[in-house]
């Protein structure tokens, strides 16, 4: 069945007009990052029209400590990334693989966490990050971020977890593996799209939180990039190209870890990959 | 033939037994989340009955249901504003985003679309930026006057004769927040749905075609009941996601105009942090959480025992 | 029967986290005792020439920060060579928040410099450490002007000190301001509404109030006769509501609907500088940090000198009256080196670090200092030291902050036409009467 030029006309159409919708704003920002008039809030008929220029990017990187908070980012976010992909995947492959007594309890119990609205959990958190001496330190960070995440993640990896064949761990146990061997060579194989997706999801997380990076990172020189950004909404006035040129080079190592993870992320659905695998 | 103490006896070996051989792949986990998960929350309920002090090493005094009471005693009525706006955000978002979620899958995953994978990135761009950048785009793009994009656009387009004051009116400002939204989350969707589609077998198509379907047909015959399970799994986190609205507020409106477009987490976190009133923030969380379980559960227990995808 | 396991299993769990929180709770400040103090300790008995370092958090711009960072420090650290001062400047964006955690967390800095507004908020939380017993405090109450000093007062203490004080003046656009047919600055109310109706059909506007909140409002409020409280702060009913605040707050409702008043009022746009700078605005009211911020901004092209006139906000019949602002330096309860701090708070506030921060646009609190800035040299100083002789406080007190925003709300609501003024404030009495207990 050849399908007629028109209908293909209107469904390029359709995603097209739906791109544009998503891509504009960042388009419009992009612009405005090339904007050197401060502190005023550029006109659209100026902006649509600005020559590009780097003169911004070069201010930015160069102040606040920008550079450094960067590669500060870096450092904690990719830990923080690989931490909460093994714990949650091995928490997750417990609930989903194991009958225990509670089960059923335990994970009630978490989901419940996710209920109630946790914007004023950070003090008891940070009362527990100084009670094990963590203040000022990248692991006091870690703790909490690879430990708040679990529930969710586990939530997501579960049924991922859930949906794979028994049949598939029989390979392992005639080859006299155990339970460590199935995880490590049947689950976490079979479900890498479900970890590409949920490695996006803990690096662009950890990556823009700031509130206790600040609160938990005393020293100037150890503090993130979401915390630099900040420093450029002055409290008298605000200076557009900047904060946007600043937010922009911020968003790259997010839209580069999501290109690289992105191929593995849905390209079949897992079901048909699993039958095969 | 057993008797009943044994029974329990072995039932007790076994859980035992069956904990033992878990326990070394939940044990950090479950610890992780107790403690800085389960303690904070149980603090939190603790907080929701007393008068919170902020120095450490002080007394904070029990004052029995005095929070609660607190917070239905408020001239302004500020939660139940609150809690109007976050069900308005549900009953709004949670539609608008799934329909359109499926439709772009949908689209996209027409056989003859090329380069899908540049589509799907696309879409999911707003997804991966942060709140926070997005936040200040958005105001940015809705700023008042003619120098806001938004006016700018829809006054050359002869949609509006008059530049929108945005933030201003209780109106304006929800379709906003809801537009900021929708806009950021709407990928997340299709990317689920895209991958969803390209579970279903092929050979359910090639049937429905033998059977001489039209593609509208099909759809409805093949693609939307494959897309079940699939489509329990997104409500419940598109409602979660409209339930826990919090940069979308904080960060655009924060609660403006006269605290009219506020919804629970931003006001909790507001009234803690803002205005030191930690009790009744903590006793709003409480509330909040019941409400959202008692709404969430019955979908809940559905997810325990369904596979997800 | 699988039911009442996951229920004892929940339990179970349960105890076992009070038993790990618990652990949490006693090892660890054990810890810190055994190891962290008395190393301390010995360590200062064994060297005495040992650094102290104490944290300060401040909130600087930019070039503020330089001038700190490169004068400030090196001149305290060498006449106070056993103390160390450790400068971190933090976001502005939730920095309350910030405190209150830190607060919270016993791990508060030993410096602050924060909004006057915070100090009495803060104090009643027990937060801040109580100053009039130490050694010279009253010299440096009489250094400074009283004003400022007061936003530090507490039920009958000091808990910090004025670090350096500013307010607003009238800005105007040099050029609207002749195109509204004046060669001056109005100097009264009824001048400046008489020259912003004359732009009226220009789409341009010519009062200045800023934004809907005390410190955008309060000086047209005052100025126009209206009151907040009694002079003790403790009540509201009877000044508020009176007949001539409620007159004020109507006058200021009219003015926004015959639409004299920038749009920036209701958060619209352009911004108050945008507009000042396009000349859409006739007027605005700002600190001296405007002038400051341009004249530092390299990429700024408006002349704030040549292209404003600047003069004490217009005289109603209350007076002229802006507000004041400014921020206290203050330091927490929970200090480890109450000591080295309050060392550099005196330092701080003398006359010579006081007017060095002039260069950084700040207007000292210490009288000798202010006295000695030649104004000839500052362009733009002159009217702010002059408008601070009638510039008054925004209440001090603890429950200014809840105050604050029920204020914000009546003017609101009246502003915007949902409630008259009258009942508008009628309602804000109610509401801060009973916050106020009485």
């Amino acid at each position: 069945m050849k399908t007629p030029w028109f209908t293909k006309l209107a469904v390029y159409a359709i995603i097209v007009a739906g791109a544009l919708l998503f891509v504009f704003p960042f388009i419009y920002m992009i612009l405005t990052s090339f904007f050197t008039a401060t502190f005023s809030l550029p006109k659209p008929e100026e902006v649509l029209q600005v020559t590009p220029n780097f003169i911004n990017y070069q201010i930015v990187w160069g102040k606040n400590h920008f550079a450094q908070y960067f590669s500060n980012s870096l450092l904690i976010t990719s830990v923080a990334m690989v931490g909460a992909l093994l714990i949650s995947s091995l928490t997750a492959y417990g609930f989903a693989r194991f009958a225990f007594p509670g089960k059923e309890g335990v994970f009630r119990l978490f989901l419940l966490t996710m209920m109630i609205p946790s914007v004023i959990n950070i003090i008891p958190q940070f009362i527990i990050v100084k009670n094990l001496g963590l203040v000022n330190t990248y692991s006091g960070l870690w703790l909490i971020y690879i430990a708040t995440g679990v529930v969710g993640n586990m939530f997501f990896l579960r049924g991922f977890f859930e949906s794979i064949p028994r049949e598939l761990e029989e390979s392992v146990l005639i080859d006299g593996g155990g339970n460590w061997r199935i995880y490590w060579n049947i689950y976490l194989p079979l479900s890498l799209p479900a970890m590409g997706t949920l490695a996006i999801f803990v690096f662009q997380a950890t990556w823009e939180e700031y509130f206790l990076a600040l609160t938990i990172i005393k020293s100037e020189a150890l503090r993130t990039l979401p915390i630099a950004i900040l420093m450029f909404n002055d409290k008298y006035a605000t200076n557009y190209g900047q904060i946007f040129a600043a937010s922009l080079i911020a968003l790259l190592p997010v839209i580069l870890i999501y290109v690289i993870f992105q191929k593995r992320f849905v390209q079949s659905g897992f079901n048909e990959g699993a039958v095969k695998g | 033939m057993l008797s009943g103490k044994s029974i329990k006896k072995t039932r007790w070996q076994i859980g035992l037994k069956q904990w033992l051989s878990v326990l070394p792949f939940v044990a950090v986990g479950i610890v992780g989340v107790l403690v800085f998960v389960v303690y904070p929350m149980i603090q939190n309920i603790k907080l929701s009955f007393q008068e919170f002090n902020i120095m450490p090493g002080t007394k904070s005094p029990w004052i029995g249901w005095d929070n609660y009471r607190g917070v239905f005693d408020d001239p302004n009525d500020k939660f139940m504003i609150a809690l109007k706006n976050t069900f308005l955000n549900v009953l709004v978002t949670v539609p608008v985003n799934w329909f359109l979620a499926v439709f772009f899958a949908v689209v996209i995953n027409t056989r003859f679309v090329k380069m899908k994978v540049t589509f799907r990135t696309i879409y999911y761009l707003p997804i991966v930026s942060s709140w926070i950048v997005v936040a200040l785009l958005f105001k940015y793009l809705f700023a008042d006057g003619s120098g806001g994009f938004v006016n700018y656009a829809l006054i050359h387009l002869g949609l509006l004769s008059d530049p929108i004051a945005w933030k201003s009116h209780y109106w304006s400002a929800m379709v906003m927040i809801w537009l900021f939204h929708i806009w950021k989350t709407v990928g997340w969707g299709v990317v689920i749905y895209m991958a969803a589609l390209q579970g279903i077998p092929r050979d359910l198509y090639e049937a429905a075609d033998i059977d001489g379907a039209s593609p509208v047909n099909r759809f409805f015959r093949v693609t939307l009941p494959m897309l079940k399970p699939i489509t329990l799994f997104v409500l419940i986190n598109l409602i979660n996601g409209a339930f826990g609205f919090f940069p979308q507020v904080y960060f655009i409106t924060q609660g403006g105009p006269m605290n009219q477009t506020q919804v629970i987490p931003s006001l909790i976190y507001m009234e803690a942090f803002k205005h030191f009133h930690f009790g009744e923030a903590a006793a709003m969380g409480v509330m909040m959480g019941i409400l959202v379980f008692a709404v969430t559960f019955y979908q809940m227990t559905k997810i325990g025992k369904q596979r997800l995808f | 029967m699988r039911k009442r396991i996951s229920v004892l299993l929940v339990l179970a769990l349960s105890a076992l986290l009070a038993a790990c929180s618990g652990g949490n709770d006693n090892a660890s400040p054990g810890d810190g005792a055994s190891s962290a103090a008395p190393a301390e300790s010995s360590e200062k008995a064994k060297d005495p020439a040992k650094k102290v370092t104490i944290e300060y958090w401040h909130t600087y711009s930019d070039s503020e920060e330089k001038v700190l960072v490169e004068k400030i420090k090196p001149m305290f650290e060498e006449a106070n060579p056993s103390i160390e001062l450790k400068l971190t400047r933090m976001p502005y964006e939730g920095l309350k928040d910030q405190v209150i955690a830190a607060v919270a967390g016993d791990a508060a800095p030993d410096l602050m410099r924060m909004d006057i507004i915070w100090v009495p908020e803060l104090a009643s939380k027990g937060a801040l450490k109580k100053l009039n017993d130490l050694p010279g405090f009253d010299d440096v109450k009489a250094s400074v002007f009283d004003s400022p000093m007061q936003t530090n007062f507490y039920k009958g203490d000091y808990y910090g000190v004025p670090l350096n004080t500013n307010t607003k003046i009238a800005i105007y656009n040099a050029d609207t301001l002749k195109e509204a047919g004046l060669d001056h600055a109005p100097a009264t109310i009824d001048e400046l509404v008489q020259a912003a109706r004359a732009l009226k059909g220009k789409d341009k506007q010519g009062i200045g109030i800023s934004g809907i909140h005390a410190w955008g409002l309060l000086p047209y409020f005052w100025s126009l006769g209206g009151t907040v409280t009694n002079e003790d702060y403790t009540k509201v009913d009877g000044y508020l509501n009176s007949p001539e605040s409620v007159k004020a707050l109507e006058t200021i409702v009219g003015w926004n609907k015959e639409g004299l008043v920038i749009p920036a009022l209701l958060g619209g746009e352009p911004g108050a500088w945008d507009g000042l700078k396009s000349g859409q605005y006739m007027m605005i009211d700002d600190g001296p940090w405007f002038f400051s911020i341009m004249l530092g901004d390299a990429a700024n092209e408006f002349d704030p000198i040549g292209k404003t006139v600047r003069a004490l906000l217009p005289a109603g019949p209350g007076g002229s009256h802006s507000v004041v602002g400014g921020e206290d330096l203050v330091t927490f309860a929970n200090s480890k080196h109450p000591e080295e701090a309050w060392t550099f708070m005196k330092w701080m506030l003398g006359e010579e670090p006081q007017q060095i921060m002039v260069d950084a646009g700040m207007i000292p609190t210490n009288k000798n200092a202010a006295n000695a800035i030649d104004t000839t040299k500052n362009p733009y100083i002159g009217p702010f030291i002059e408008q601070l002789n009638t510039a008054l406080p925004r209440t001090p007190i603890p429950e200014w902050g809840e105050m604050e925003t029920i204020f914000n709300l009546s003017f609101e609501k009246a502003i915007r036409g949902e409630q008259t003024a009258a009942d508008a404030l009628n309602e804000a009495v109610k509401q801060i009467s009973s916050l106020l207990g009485d």
